[in-house]
C-alpha cells in the first residue's frame, strides 16, 4: 500500500530518530537513573543515623542529668559533660583539642528560670537539622522535668495534664488518608518531566525546521508537499517519538519498581507492616521513608496520572512545538532563535515555576487560573490533579478544551509563519514583518 | 509541424508586499523541448518557477500543463532541481532518495529499481549506504539530478543545474538533458550560462524587472538581432572604400592584415541592402571574403536587457 505524503514525512522523522543512538540511550538511561535516585532516597531512608558526640557544658549545674536520665536514644546522642570539674574556657579549648566531639553545647545559667534564655552549639561542622531538632527538642524536655523536680511535682501528674494530640485528615468520599505534602512532591516529578518533555520536542522541532532550511532541501520538498504537511508530519513525528520515550520510561520504570519493591523492599509492599509502624509513630524520619515508599507504590492512581500526562503532553507539545516551528521557519540559523526563544520559553518556564509555588494552595485562585490558561495548563494541572482535590472534574475538562482550541490556533499562526519563512532566505524577520507574512496569502 | 504545446502560462501575475515579481506573464512551451528562462537576478524567474511547482500561488493569471489547469494532481508530473539545492546531511542517501522519490508519488519498490539504475548509470551505487558528507560536492549533485529526473517527469524544471559541475561532470549532465528530451521529456532550463543556452535550448524567454522582454527560438532571436553587420575583408585603398557608397552604413572598425589587405567590420542600416552596398564598392576595391557577424545570445541578452531598462525605468528600486 502506498503511504501518504504527509505518512511518508511522519515516518521519516520519527525512524530517523529512534535510530539514533542519543534517543536510545536517554531512553533506557532515564529511567534507570530514575529508578536509582528512588532507590537511593529509599535506601539512605532506612539507613540514616546518625551519632553525634556532644559536649555539655552546664552552667546551671542541674540539667545533665536530665538528659543522660530522659536519653531515648543513646546511638545519636552521647552526652559528655564537663560542668562541675572545668571552666566554659577549659570546656572550648577541649572540644578544640579533641577530635572525639562534635559539637560543644553551652547552656547558661538562667535557661532554667527564664526557659526563654538561648544556648549556645559551636562546631567545627555544622550540625545537621535532624541533630539540631533533637538537640533543642532534649534540651527543653531536660528543663521541663528540672522545672518538674523544683517545684516538686511528680512526672506522673504532668503526664495527665501534658497532651500531644495529633490530626489525621481523611478525605470523606475516598476514606483515603490526605498525604498533600506527598502527593503534591509527586505532582512536581511530574511537572518536571512534562515542562523537560514539553520543551526537549519543542526545540526539536525547531531545530528540524532550521536544518531542513539551512541544508537547502527545503526547497525541494515543498515542491512534492504542501508546507502545511512538511510541518504537520515533522511535529507529529517527533510528537510520537516523545510518546515511545515516555512509553518505554513507564514500562522501564514499573518493571524496575516492582523488582526494587520485591528484592530491596519486601516489607513495604506489606499492609499490616505499614499499619503497624503508623500506630507506633515514633521517629518523624521513619514516617517519612515509609510515606514515601507507600506513595510510590499505593498512593499514586498512575493510570490517571499517565492518562493526563500522555494528554497535556500532546496538548503542550502540540502549542509550543508549533510556535517552535514557525520561529525555526523565520530565521537561518540556530545563533538567530535567541530573540524569539524568550516569548516562547518564558511562559513555560513561569508554568513550571508556578506549579513550584501552589502547592501549598493548590485550589487557591493563580493554582485554578493558571491551570486553565493553555500556556501554563499542561504542567500546574498535572500538579493539581496529583494533589487531587474536590470538583476537579469540570475545570481538568475546560482546561482540556481551552488547550485544544488553543493549539488548533497556534499551528494555525505557525503554518502561515512556516510557509511563507521556510523560503526566505537573509535578513532575520522583524515581529512586524512575522505579522504581515500571517496575513500573506496564497 | 508545429509540436503541440506542453505547458502555457497566461497573464501569470504574482505582487509581493512592496513589489511586483511578475506583471502579466504568458508563454508557451511546446511539448519535447528545451525551454531557456533567462533573465538578470532578481527578474522573477525564481517566482516564476515557483508557481509552476505549486510552492506559491499566483496572484492572477492561469497556467495549464497539456491544456489541464495546473493542480496538485501535476505534482508528479514535474521535475524540480532548485538552484539552492541541498539533502539531509545524516541521511544515507540511498534512503533519501527513495524518500524524495516518494514524495514524488512512486513506490517504494519501483523507486528503488529505477534509482538503482540511475547510481549505477552515474557510477555511484557504491555510495548507496553513505551520508551526503562522505561525498563530494560533484557527486551530491549527480545525486540530486537523479532524484529529480527519477520519477519520469513530463516537465522538469533545471535551475542553474550545471553550477558547482567540473566539465566532465557538466558534459554528461548536459547529455542526460538532451536525451530526456530526445525521450519525451519538456525541459525549462533558467541559467545565466549563455553557452549552455545556444547549445541546448530550443527556445528562450528573456525576463527583466518582472515583465518578458523577448521570446522566441534561439534561431529567430538570432536572426532577429544580427543587426545587418558584415565583416568585409578586401584588397585596395581604405579611403577608396569608404567613399565608395555614400551614407547608409557605418564603419564599425578596421584593421589591416598585410601590406593591401584589409577587414572591415560594417553595420549597413534597414535601408541599404547588400546587394547595393557590395555593387557600390565593387568598382573600388577587390572583394576576398564577406562574413555575416551573428550576435551571440550574451550580447543578445545584455543588449536587450539594458534596453528595456532604458524604456522602462526600474520600477522596483
Amino acid at each position: 500500500m502506498k503511504m501518504s505524503k504527509i505518512g511518508l514525512i511522519i515516518s521519516r522523522e520519527y525512524s530517523s530518530r529512534v535510530k539514533k543512538k542519543s534517543f536510545i540511550l536517554l531512553t533506557i538511561l532515564g529511567p534507570l537513573l530514575m529508578v536509582g535516585f528512588i532507590f537511593v532516597a529509599l535506601y539512605l531512608g532506612q539507613q540514616e543515623e546518625e551519632k553525634v558526640n556532644i559536649l555539655i557544658h552546664d552552667d546551671t549545674f542541674t540539667l545533665t542529668q536530665f538528659i543522660t536520665y530522659n536519653k531515648e536514644n543513646p546511638n545519636k546522642l552521647v552526652v559528655y559533660d564537663t560542668s562541675g570539674t572545668k571552666s566554659y574556657n577549659d570546656a572550648i579549648a577541649d572540644f578544640k583539642k579533641s577530635e572525639h566531639y562534635d559539637l560543644l553545647v553551652y547552656l547558661p545559667e538562667n535557661i532554667v528560670k527564664t526557659k526563654k534564655s538561648t544556648g549556645i552549639i559551636q562546631y567545627k561542622k555544622p550540625p545537621t537539622a535532624k541533630a539540631l531538632t533533637y538537640i533543642t527538642n532534649t534540651i527543653n524536655k531536660a528543663i521541663e522535668k528540672s522545672t518538674l523536680q523544683f517545684y516538686n511535682i511528680p512526672i506522673e501528674d504532668y503526664d495527665r495534664l501534658k497532651s500531644d494530640v495529633q490530626f489525621r485528615t481523611i478525605d470523606i468520599t475516598t476514606s483515603e488518608e490526605n498525604n498533600n505534602l506527598a502527593k503534591s512532591a509527586v505532582g512536581l516529578v511530574f511537572g518536571v518531566i512534562i515542562y523537560l518533555f514539553i520543551f526537549m520536542y519543542g526545540v526539536q522541532v525547531m531545530k528540524a525546521v532550521i536544518e531542513e532550511k539551512t541544508n537547502r532541501i527545503i526547497e525541494v520538498l515543498v515542491s512534492s508537499v504542501k508546507p502545511f504537511q512538511l510541518m504537520m508530519g515533522k511535529i507529529v513525528g517527533i510528537m510520537l517519538v516523545g510518546l515511545t520515550q515516555f512509553t518505554i520510561w513507564v514500562l522501564l520504570c514499573s518493571i524496575s519498581l516492582m523488582v526494587l519493591s520485591v528484592v530491596a523492599f519486601p516489607d513495604m509492599m506489606d499492609a499490616a507492616n505499614q499499619a503497624d509502624l503508623m500506630q507506633n509513630n515514633i521517629g518523624s524520619e521513619v514516617v517519612m521513608e515509609n510515606d514515601f515508599a507507600d506513595l510510590v507504590f499505593r498512593q499514586i492512581n498512575w493510570p490517571l496520572m499517565i492518562g493526563l500526562f500522555i494528554f497535556y503532553f500532546i496538548g503542550g507539545y502540540l502549542l509550543y512545538g508549533s510556535l517552535m516551528a514557525a520561529i525555526g521557519a523565520a530565521v537561518d540559523s540556530e545563533t538567530d532563535t535567541q530573540q524569539f526563544m524568550i516569548p516562547v520559553s518564558m511562559p513555560l518556564f513561569f508554568a513550571y515555576l508556578i506549579a513550584v509555588n501552589i502547592v501549598g494552595n493548590p485550589h487557591g485562585t493563580t493554582a485554578f487560573w493558571c491551570s486553565e490558561i493553555p500556556f501554563t495548563s499542561p504542567i500546574v494541572m498535572l500538579v493539581r490533579v496529583a494533589i487531587g482535590g474536590e470538583g476537579m472534574v469540570w475545570q481538568v475538562l475546560l482546561s482540556m478544551f481551552l488547550l485544544i482550541a488553543t493549539f488548533i490556533s497556534t499551528t494555525w499562526i505557525a503554518a502561515k509563519i512556516y510557509r511563507v519563512g521556510i523560503l526566505m532566505y537573509g535578513k532575520k524577520p522583524s515581529y512586524k514583518e512575522l505579522l504581515k507574512w500571517i496575513r500573506f496569502k496564497g | 509541424m508545429e509540436k503541440p504545446i506542453l505547458f502555457e502560462a497566461k497573464e501569470v501575475t504574482k505582487n509581493y508586499a512592496n513589489h511586483t515579481a511578475l506583471n502579466k506573464l504568458s508563454l508557451k512551451i511546446p511539448e519535447k523541448s528545451i525551454f531557456g528562462l533567462l533573465g538578470p537576478n532578481g527578474a522573477g524567474k525564481t517566482s516564476f518557477i515557483r508557481i509552476i511547482n505549486q510552492i506559491t500561488a499566483p496572484d492572477s493569471g492561469e497556467l495549464f500543463l497539456q491544456g489541464k489547469s495546473l493542480s496538485r494532481n501535476h505534482i508528479k508530473d514535474i521535475g524540480y532541481l532548485p538552484e539552492e539545492r541541498g539533502l539531509y546531511k545524516k541521511m544515507k542517501i540511498g534512503e533519501q532518495a527513495i524518500y524524495l522519490a516518494q514524495l514524488k508519488g512512486m513506490d517504494k519498490k519501483e523507486a528503488l529499481k529505477k534509482l538503482k539504475v540511475w547510481f549505477e548509470k552515474f557510477d555511484i551505487l557504491n555510495w548507496w549506504n553513505n551520508t551526503i558528507e562522505d561525498l563530494s560536492k560533484g557527486m551530491a549533485q549527480k545525486i540530486q539530478f537523479i532524484t529529480t529526473v527519477v520519477h519520469k517527469p513530463k516537465l522538469l524544471i533545471l535551475d542553474e543545474p550545471f553550477s558547482g559541475f567540473d566539465p566532465i561532470n557538466t558534459n554528461l549532465i548536459k547529455n542526460e538533458i538532451l536525451s530526456l528530451k530526445e525521450n519525451g521529456t519538456t525541459i525549462i532550463l533558467s541559467t545565466h550560462n549563455m553557452n549552455s543556452v545556444e547549445e541546448i535550448c530550443d527556445n528562450i524567454a528573456l525576463l527583466n524587472n518582472s515583465n518578458k522582454v523577448l521570446e522566441g527560438s534561439v534561431e529567430n532571436i538570432k536572426e532577429k538581432f544580427s543587426e545587418k553587420i558584415w565583416e568585409v575583408s578586401f584588397k585596395g585603398n581604405s579611403v577608396s572604400f569608404a567613399n565608395s557608397v555614400w551614407g547608409g552604413w557605418e564603419l564599425l572598425s578596421q584593421q589591416q592584415i598585410d601590406e593591401n589587405t584589409i577587414k572591415a567590420k560594417i553595420k549597413l542600416s534597414e535601408k541599404l541592402l547588400l546587394n547595393d552596398f557590395i555593387r557600390g564598392i565593387l568598382d573600388n576595391v577587390e572583394i576576398i571574403e564577406l562574413n555575416k557577424v551573428t550576435p551571440n545570445m550574451n550580447d543578445i541578452f545584455i543588449n536587450v536587457v539594458k534596453q528595456s531598462e532604458k524604456l522602462q525605468p526600474n520600477e522596483n528600486e
